[in-house]
């Protein structure tokens, strides 16, 4: 299974319930594969930045879940044959989410170690800290 | 970490960021260090969605502006490379925009 993101673009002049709908079927289509969606979001009409099948905005529609790739396959093919869709990106995300993870925890660590270190023991690890500290506090008033 | 000195953090002990004068026979002027706005920011993730991060990264003409005017990183400047080609892939950003 694998966390996917996919953005696609419907034509600006079809009616709302249908968009809810179609994005419902797009959903089972998910589901019945043994995937789970966990977030649809609607981004409403936007400008487009190009002309796109003669249509200077669309309504852009965010799918995010957790598939195999031959769902992915199945739901692009969908996308494809739909006369509501004009556009569609896939993005694998599963990699990127893992990294900015591990990035944030790595952050958290720091600010955990630097907030422990400071008021407990100022001497050890923040020596050099201190004296660059020392060097530049006298330092000031002679310039 | 016994030397914190290099760090980009301790910008209070560099007090100018290193400014660097750039002196040429008929004028002076100084050449600001550009720094990566990623590294600074500590923005973790490029994304294609982020539109107007994005969009202060692309020329008027709709390019991406090169790193040696922008200031960008390298490993930050590929993944923006990427987050944009995928932002005009899908209509968010131009390919070549009109002026």
């Amino acid at each position: 299974m694998r966390i996917y993101e996919e953005l696609f673009i419907v034509k600006p002049d079809a009616p709302e319930e249908e968009i809810d709908q179609f994005i419902e079927q797009m959903k089972s289509v998910v589901t019945s594969a043994g995937g789970s969606v966990d977030k649809t979001e609607k981004w409403g009409k936007r400008r487009l930045a190009y002309k796109v099948d003669r249509f200077r905005e669309g309504f852009y529609v965010l799918f995010q879940f957790n598939a195999a790739p031959e769902t992915v396959k199945e739901f692009e093919r969908r996308l494809r044959v739909s006369d509501l869709v004009i556009k569609f990106l896939t993005v694998r995300i599963d990699h990127t989410l893992k990294r900015l993870d591990k990035r944030k925890k790595e952050r958290e660590q720091r600010a955990h170690r630097k907030a422990a270190s400071a008021p407990a023991a100022p001497a050890q690890p923040s020596v050099s800290q201190q004296m660059l500290d020392e060097h530049a506090a006298p330092g000031e008033p002679a310039e | 970490m016994p030397e914190p000195k290099g760090r980009p953090g301790s910008a209070g002990q560099r007090p100018t960021g290193g400014d660097k004068a750039v002196a040429t026979q008929k004028k002076q002027y100084f050449r600001r260090k550009k720094v990566c706005r990623f590294c600074v920011e500590r923005i973790d993730d490029i994304n294609y969605k982020d539109v107007r991060l994005l969009s202060s990264f692309i020329a008027e003409r709709g390019k991406i502006v090169p790193r040696r005017i922008s200031g960008v990183c390298a490993p930050h400047q590929r993944r923006l490379g990427d987050a944009i080609k995928k932002a005009r892939n899908i209509a968010l950003l131009p390919f070549a925009a009109s002026i």
